[in-house]
């Protein structure tokens, strides 16, 4: 969630300090574990929104086009295809960079395997709102994904550039 | 249904053929898979929506590898442990003291004492005060030490025996009064007072091996002014029925 290993630890006492300190409260209206991922969350949520890391408006879409209403293309760029190029490494990183609130639901969902009702319930949104997140979030990671293929091509040819003039 | 034509392809249109952003407005309300059939037909003439789905789907693939929970380091947890500790959520357990004679009486009887507190507090309404003659017996009783140094459990057995012999004496009377009783409440009383008598026979064993124990002596003591409340309860009980 927060792509540093420090934060996570600092993240995950905290998490159980006010597990501990607020336990008193639980009043078994939803899953014990329910209302430890909620209390995380917002722990996380919180320490990310001090921080002042860019969050996004959840609001934020792909842009569609207006001819197609079709996903967002970068104009004057190719189509990239992403396939073979998605490994744990260049994914990871690009979960990073996600506005927070995709972030989340990107984790809870897509790697921790949790539904949209019961992401809703730890989010204190409706279920419809996690899936549009969840969409976007995939969506901008794509665009995220893509654009590093474009750097790496890009230093590819550099380098490739670089090479000729040298053996020239 | 409408019908557009063909397309340029010479495959007609079929009905409201679904531009892409419906294609995305489905998918993100139903998820990458089932695919309605819908989806599937435009998918098959737009390479960039099928491209676009299938980089999702391999994003999803990939994250579905990703470890989901990662065992933290052990310092978390220490560290965590001495927050709470600090903040007083939680407290190093209370070592039992060494073993020492009568401490490990204590938490027998504790133990002992709390069921037996349960099931007299289950009895009955009794709030008959105690007979004064079994009351005034009980706190008069003396110690009776003899010259000749008997064993230690026989004198501390011995101070309660004139207490031990009026509750004997009156016992078979209490009980008699009520025996043909079939009322909840005297069936009650005459359970509550075999478990005062089973408590009390374990309580005379204990003073009568650890006649120093002081904490058996006091549970005896009141195990005898419960059942001295007992027997006055069925004695008068039995006598207002007669």
């Amino acid at each position: 969630m927060v792509n540093n290993p420090s934060d996570a630890e600092d993240l995950m006492q905290e998490a159980f300090l006010q597990l501990f300190r607020k336990i008193g409260t639980f009043r078994g209206e939803s899953a014990f574990s329910t209302w430890l991922h909620r209390m995380t969350v917002n722990v996380v949520l919180m320490r990310l929104r001090k921080k002042s890391l860019p969050v996004a408006s959840l609001e934020e879409t792909t842009e569609p086009d207006e001819e197609t209403g079709g996903p967002r293309k970068d104009i004057g760029a190719p189509d990239l295809r992403l396939s073979g190029a998605v490994d744990r490494v260049n994914l990871e990183r690009s979960v990073g960079k996600l506005p927070p609130g995709y972030r989340t639901v990107f984790v809870l969902h897509d790697v921790q395997g949790y539904e949209h009702n019961e992401i809703a319930d730890i989010m204190g949104c409706s279920v419809g709102n996690s899936k549009s997140q969840l969409h976007k979030a995939r969506t901008r990671l794509r665009e995220l994904l893509q654009e590093e293929v474009r750097e790496q091509a890009r230093q590819v040819r550099h380098a490739a550039k670089a090479q000729t003039a040298h053996d020239d | 249904m409408k019908s557009y034509g063909t397309a340029s392809s010479g495959r007609p249109l079929g009905v409201m053929a679904m531009l892409c952003k419906d294609v995305e407005a489905v998918v993100e309300q139903e998820g990458l898979a089932p695919l309605p059939a819908a989806v599937s037909a435009h998918l098959s003439e737009c390479r960039e929506c099928r491209n676009f789905l299938a980089d999702l789907t391999s994003i999803v693939d990939v994250a579905r590898k990703m470890p989901s929970e990662i065992e933290p380091p052990e310092r978390i947890w220490i560290s965590l442990r001495a927050q709470l500790e600090s903040e007083g959520i939680i407290k190093e357990p209370v070592l039992a003291p060494p073993f020492e004679p009568g401490v490990e009486r204590a938490s027998w009887w504790r133990g002992f004492g709390d069921l037996f507190r349960s099931r007299a507090l289950a009895t009955t309404t009794v709030g008959v005060l105690i007979a004064a003659a079994a009351v005034l017996q009980i706190t008069n009783d003396n110690r009776v030490i003899e010259p000749s140094s008997p064993q230690p459990s026989v004198v501390a057995l011995n101070d309660f025996s004139a207490t031990r012999a009026t509750l004997n004496d009156q016992e078979p009377v209490a009980r008699g009064m009520i025996l043909a009783s079939t009322s909840p409440v005297d069936a009650s009383l005459r359970d509550n007072l075999q478990t005062v008598d089973d408590f009390i026979a374990d309580c005379e064993r204990r003073v009568k091996e650890e006649p120093q124990d002081d904490l058996a002596r006091e549970y005896l003591a009141n195990a005898y002014q419960q059942k001295a409340e007992l027997l006055s309860t069925m004695m008068d009980r039995g006598g207002s029925v007669n």
